[in-house]
């Protein structure tokens, strides 16, 4: 689906704070496709050892997967910047401006408490893995914290993100739900 | 008091009859204490169940222990090739001082064994019988377990890390030379259509994985004492059951690989040692340098006669 | 509290969490946290990160982001429009003729994306403009090119199929050729649809638009090898022994990346972003709601919903076409709401033992149940491609886009008709290549 326009894209006014979080969303967009773009590599190299040279592949496929999430958690915020997060406006749509502000603030409110939620409990289950050094049960043995750490970095960017759009809102400076 | 467990087999399989097992007889000994099983991965991913487990928010489950090896590296030692012989060998590992030494590793963990139990397997080639280090050389394999796939790169096999229910499509099309893995998964996954020679758990077995019900110990703690009793006479009742049916699950699956007319092959007891011999220069080796107490550890399994 | 009666208030409450307009997949977590909260307690909230962690921990999910790989960097190059006008040079004489190309179309991209929204968006992009601006009515345009982008998903390689198999343990390779036969049948009967409400407009002869020569028609056809390419390149991948399916993903998406960048000249860093940048947000997207959607399954699981209605389901009648029925209206009901992916990662592995103790083939029943999924993907609340079409083309309502889908809802209730009459549409040709199934 890689035709949804652009032009969707959360204003940010003049305003420093969304601007840098908007940075900052844009950022971890360039770090999600580039583990995307990790992600194809690896799985070709692998493909070529085990096929061409009928070697080992130990690692790649665990590689491959915390790629793959990592690439998700992180780039949550980013797409949230771009309104890609797919959602049902159909009532939004048809609500008076006065009641689609409300709907708008309460859904974004809403939106942030769980992610706060997700964050909170992300960085306790990123930090258990960290104190008792987890590692995966493979050859490889990944350190578990690491491919973790998208969890509470990726939610918790998603989370500023969502506050930016928030304030946007509240500010005038978006409209709600993005809708003219 | 309702405990909740969960497994990732299916309601046919031996590990989800002993659980079964031990709900039907705490139901049945009438002490207000019931067991809600939720099979096939219905609520928690296989390798997902222990790290619930241990902080109580599941109470029982049936796994293989060596899931929760990156967390408790001792755990290895439940996949290990080769330290057990055949299940009567498991039998006894299972009353000696290493498995002591391993339930205080899980009490470290809050976590408490309710019934032991090994399951055993075998290997499955495409081209040729696999029960000797020579003959995998050279071979695209799957093995299921860390040890083994050190074990077997130590024979020169080329290891292909994939998820089981990949296994047989890439027998099929030839991405796969040889697989490793459980009798029942052997057979649930029909591997049989696929290979021409089948090497299954017999006198003497290579891959044996330790796979018991465990339960939270705090919330066994938390129970009354009838509760507790009713719990531990029906895990005893089951865990008989389980060596037996360990035993039968073997030669059932010899039979279905045969009955689709794949030869069946033996590993002798020269085939045993020289696996062995190969295990302590590998997998061993590495189980000692990656564990504090491993050397120990290793020493208290090895001395079950 | 009853599960059943449970099972409604989670519904009743899903829904009026995603018609507020929160995002599909926070909406799934809002639900889940609430419900888990209340009716399981906050040590069940407290696995909330690890168990959305653990649904995005698998191998085969890495195909989401290289089929939409594929797609984008085909969709951001002349090919499609290659294809497209290649089948319209063809097929020009045809009152109808347009229509019918953007759904052939559909089926030729379909076999390189393995997701519907992915050849909704490629198609439609050039697809829709087009029929508009030659007359067509709105509701045809925009519903001929969401219901031929459901293809996606039915005709290999699909996505939805992969997730299949890993949910239930049965060979994809198997899965992707048992949808080949019934997603023609489908095209065949989108494109009959077409023809017919065509020629009942009136408008045939305005809708048949300037004719070519066989020269013309004969010149355009080198310049769809490089689809054909892909497509065997892809083929031969999965079933001449170099990949498993879902490592065939990362080769298709190298090849068109490839063939895009050598063939359609697409070197400029400024083009592959673009491509990246709308890969990368349809697949956190996609990937989001998959997470988001295995935390709403655990807490169903976890409060026994999932299972009280599978019981449910299974006590309903002894008749297997009844179970069927029963089943597809459960399936269809699942589809309005949540994602394919989502739909079989939490119903396939309930569903399947009552499919199979019924005497129904798990491979046919992939195939149907992909059907009710493609009709889902055209149904509201969260009709997926609809929204794409929306994307493309903002101006067209969202209820001029849904009734126009109407009609091909009804092609594909037809087919899984056709398919619970004719077994054999889906397992004739996993049987023929591969071998009976035991
Ligand atoms: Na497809
Ligand atoms: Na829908």
């Amino acid at each position: 689906m890689a035709a949804h326009s652009s032009a969707a894209v959360a204003h940010t006014g003049n305003n420093p704070f969304l601007r840098a979080v908007a940075a900052i969303s844009t950022l971890a967009g360039w770090c999600s496709a580039g583990m995307i773009v990790l992600a194809v590599v690896v799985t070709c190299q692998m493909i070529t050892i085990r096929f061409v040279f009928n070697g080992s592949t130990v690692w790649q496929t665990e590689a491959v997967i915390y790629l793959v999430i990592a690439a998700t958690l992180i780039g949550l915020p980013y797409v949230q910047r771009l309104r890609g997060h797919v959602n049902v406006d159909l009532i939004p749509i048809s609500l008076a401006p006065r009641a689609r502000m409300v709907m708008a603030v309460f859904t974004l409110s809403m939106s942030i408490a769980i992610i706060g939620v997700m964050v909170w409990h992300g960085y306790e289950y990123w930090h258990l893995a960290y104190e008792r050094n987890w590692k995966s049960d493979t050859i490889w043995g990944v350190r578990l914290w690491i491919p973790y750490l998208s969890i509470p970095v990726g939610f918790g960017l998603l989370m500023l993100q969502l506050i930016a759009d928030l304030i946007a809102v509240l500010t005038g400076v978006d409209k709600p739900f993005g809708l003219e | 008091t309702e405990l909740r467990l969960s497994h990732q087999w299916s309601t046919s399989d031996i590990r989800h009859q002993v659980a079964q097992m031990v709900a039907d007889d705490v139901a049945a000994a009438d002490v207000d204490l019931s067991i809600r099983i939720f099979g096939s991965k219905s609520l928690f991913k296989p390798r997902e169940q222990y790290r619930p487990l241990s902080r109580g928010q599941l109470d029982m489950t049936v796994l293989p222990l060596s899931y929760a090896g990156g967390q408790q590296p001792a755990y290895n030692l439940t996949l290990m090739p080769g330290l057990v012989r055949n299940h009567d060998h498991a039998a006894r590992l299972v009353d000696s001082p290493f498995m002591d030494a391993l339930e205080e590793k899980m009490a470290e963990d809050d976590v408490m064994v309710l019934v032991h139990g090994y399951l055993a397997g075998g290997f499955a080639g495409k081209d040729g019988c696999i029960t000797n280090p020579d003959d995998i050389a050279g071979l695209q394999t799957r093995a299921a377990g860390k040890s083994f796939e050190q074990m077997l790169a130590g024979a020169n096999a080329s290891i292909a890390s994939m998820a089981s229910s990949e296994i047989y499509n890439a027998m099929q099309t030839g991405v796969l030379d040889a697989a490793n893995t459980s009798s029942s998964s052997f057979v649930s996954y029909r591997i049989y259509e696929q290979v021409s020679c089948y090497t299954p758990a017999s006198d003497v077995a290579l891959w044996f994985m330790y796979q018991p019900l465990l339960m939270n110990k705090t919330t066994f703690e938390g129970l009354t004492e009838e509760q507790q009793t009713a719990l531990l006479e029906a895990s005893a009742n089951a865990q008989a059951f389980y060596l037996e049916e360990a035993k039968a699950q073997d030669a059932a699956s010899a039979d279905v690989f045969r009955e689709a007319g794949v030869e069946i092959a033996e590993m002798t007891a020269e085939d045993f040692e020289a696996w062995r011999a190969l295990a302590e220069e590998t997998s061993y080796k590495a189980f000692v340098e990656e564990v504090p107490d491993g050397q120990a550890l290793l020493d208290l399994a090895l001395a079950v006669e | 509290m009853d599960p059943l009666l449970l099972g409604g208030l989670v519904a009743i409450m899903t829904i009026l969490v995603l018609f507020s307009g929160v995002s599909v997949a926070i909406g799934l977590l809002i639900v889940s946290a609430g419900f888990l909260l209340v009716f399981d307690g906050a040590r069940s909230l407290e696995l909330m990160p690890e168990i959305l962690f653990g649904k995005l921990d698998n191998f085969a999910l890495l195909s989401i982001p290289m089929f939409i790989i594929m797609g984008a960097s085909i969709a951001s190059t002349r090919a499609g429009a290659d294809l497209y006008e290649a089948l319209e040079r063809w097929l020009t004489r045809i009152p109808g003729g347009l229509v019918i190309s953007n759904l052939g179309a559909c089926a030729l991209f379909a076999a390189m994306s393995g997701s519907s929204p992915a050849t909704c968006a490629a198609i439609g992009k050039m697809g829709i403009p087009e029929m508009r601006k030659r007359g067509y009515p709105e509701g045809v345009a925009a519903g001929s090119i969401a219901a031929g982008g459901t293809l996606g998903i039915l005709i290999p390689p699909s996505v939805t199929m992969i997730v299949y198999g890993i949910a239930t343990e049965t060979s994809i390779g198997r899965l992707f050729l048992a949808g080949v036969i019934p997603g023609l049948l489908l095209v065949a009967l989108f494109m009959a649809w077409s023809l017919y409400s065509t020629w009942k407009s009136g408008d045939a002869t305005r809708l048949s638009s300037g004719s070519y020569t066989w020269k013309e028609r004969f010149e355009i056809l080198p310049r769809v090898l490089p689809f054909l390419g892909i497509i065997l390149g892809v083929l031969y991948a999965m079933y001449g022994g170099i990949a498993t399916p879902s490592e065939t993903a990362a080769v298709g998406a190298l090849l068109c990346l490839v063939i895009a960048m050598i063939i359609y000249k697409m070197w400029h860093p400024r083009d592959i972003w673009v491509v990246l940048r709308d890969s990368t947000k349809e697949s956190v997207m996609i990937l989001f709601i998959i997470a988001a959607a295995g935390v709403f399954s655990y807490m169903l699981s976890s409060l026994f919903i999932t299972q009280s209605i599978a019981e449910w389901i299974g006590t309903l009648d002894v008749n297997r076409w009844v179970l069927m029925l029963a089943v597809n209206i459960f399936l269809l009901i699942a589809g309005f709401f949540l994602p394919p992916v989502a739909v079989i990662l939490m119903a396939a592995p309930i569903l399947l033992p009552i499919i199979s103790t019924a005497g129904f083939d798990p491979i046919w029943f992939a195939v149907v149940l992909t059907i009710n999924m493609e009709i889902g993907l055209i149904s509201p609340p969260v009709g997926l491609n609809l929204y794409v079409i929306n994307g493309i083309a903002p101006d067209i309502s969202l209820k001029t886009i849904l009734m126009g889908s109407l009609p091909f809802v009804a092609c594909m209730v037809i087919a899984i008709v056709l398919l619970c009459l004719f077994p054999q549409l889906a397992t004739w040709l996993p049987d023929f290549v591969m071998g009976t199934a035991v």
